[in-house]
């Protein structure tokens, strides 16, 4: 469990829109956004240098130190809700914060760190994969762990760690995540043939189906009246034999 | 032609605008450790598979790999010495469309060091510059 929440300086942002957010990113700030408790949203500027160092630390849970405006966002307790980060994943460029008590229960993310030498990956090609390594949990702000350790070393081949088997540090939270939901799995890992056939058969130069052409094709041929060939090969006889002949007619008409 | 979609509803496509950044698939989602584009291109699916095989035989039976990129995209090209005109070539290969920051492959359950190694290989099939990232900050 955690001291107490961190206290991040915060300053009003008077300027909306990306043009004067970017502006605040050039002077090393972070814009954010408060929102919750049914009050209005405050846009915010915080120390971004100091606030990363703090979100990637894991914390979740910060005091804003905040002169705010006329309503009661000074000394406001907040919970980290998102981050979002620029293109290639490098920097965080704007959070998001949600208004909270910290003895009220709130619904947040928590780390799933993987403890041990699981005794089925000693076998040959045995893989440990963890599709996720976060949980969604229920519980009071104070209580906010960290991480939740899970226990792997019994492990074996092919056998699963579901969500519903984490044991929560508290018996007050509760799991939000779906009880199924495979938390580290060991799998043998198999060689892939898929693919080697998938390049015989583009070697084949087999070319994709078009979804509805046979359809097309088939309506058209049944059709009272249909041109004998309606597909492929009736575009072009009909367009080689209509050019020349338009051609040849035309031109000397306008000639004259 | 390694990788081509099986269905498609029309058999030839605009070329459309390449360079821009990616706003999804941008970051690691399903392994440890990725393999993520810094430049906008067509990626061919012959070099995805070339991607595949060079990690794959380095990483033997370890790990377990993720292509997070599919060539979906048709690309047509004259034959040489053609005159201009005639209408649209045939389709010459099948690319995926990449933007700057896509996640291209992905490796779980292997350490980093070995993770690098295999992506290095990868890296050297790829036709644009890349760079090795982890998984992004929970919230």
């Amino acid at each position: 469990m955690k001291k107490g929440p961190v206290t991040l300086k915060a300053t009003l942002r008077p300027k909306l829109g990306s043009r004067y957010a970017k502006r605040a990113r050039e002077k090393g700030l972070l814009p954010s956004v408060v929102y919750g408790h049914k009050l209005d949203p405050v846009a915010i500027d915080i120390e971004s240098r100091e606030a990363v160092k703090h979100f990637i630390a894991g914390e979740k849970v910060f005091t804003l130190d905040f002169p705010g405006r006329d309503n009661s966002d000074e000394g406001q307790t907040v919970l980290l809700k998102a981050l979002q980060f620029d293109y290639l994943g490098n920097n965080i460029v704007h959070a998001d914060f949600a208004r909270v008590d910290l003895k009220e229960r709130v619904r947040t993310k928590v780390h799933v760190e993987l403890k041990g030498d699981a005794k089925g990956l000693k076998s040959a090609g045995a893989i440990l994969i963890h599709p996720t390594n976060e949980i969604i949990i229920e519980c009071r702000v104070m209580d906010i762990p960290e991480s939740v350790t899970i226990d792997v070393s019994n492990l074996d081949l092919n056998e699963a760690i579901t969500a519903d088997k984490v044991e929560l540090p508290t018996a007050d939270m509760k799991l939000i995540t779906d009880p199924h939901a495979i938390i580290a799995q060991i799998v043998e890992q198999k060689e892939i043939v898929v693919a080697e056939a998938a390049t015989v058969e583009g070697a084949a130069g087999v070319a994709p189906e078009v979804i509805g052409e046979k359809e097309r094709a088939e309506k058209a041929a049944a059709a009272p009246g249909a041109k004998p060939a309606a597909g492929a090969a009736g575009k072009p006889a009909a367009g080689a034999a209509a050019k020349p002949a338009a051609g040849a007619a035309a031109k000397p008409a306008a000639k004259k | 032609m390694a990788l081509m979609p099986k269905r498609v509803k029309f058999r030839k496509e605009f070329r459309r605008v390449r360079d821009r950044k990616a706003t999804k698939g941008n970051y690691v989602a399903y392994g440890d450790y990725g393999l993520q584009a810094l430049d906008g291109l067509w990626l061919p699916g012959k070099v995805i598979e070339a991607g595949r095989v060079a990690c794959q035989h380095f990483l033997k039976r370890e790990g377990k790999l993720f292509i997070r990129v599919f060539p979906d995209k048709p690309i047509s090209k004259k034959p040489l010495e053609t005159r201009m005109g005639t209408g649209k070539a045939d389709v010459d290969y099948w690319a995926a469309r990449v933007k700057a920051g896509t996640m291209l492959f992905e490796i779980a359950g292997v350490s980093e060091a070995t993770a690098r190694s295999a992506f290095a290989r990868v890296a050297n099939k790829m036709p644009c510059r890349t760079r090795m990232v982890t998984r992004r900050i929970a919230v």
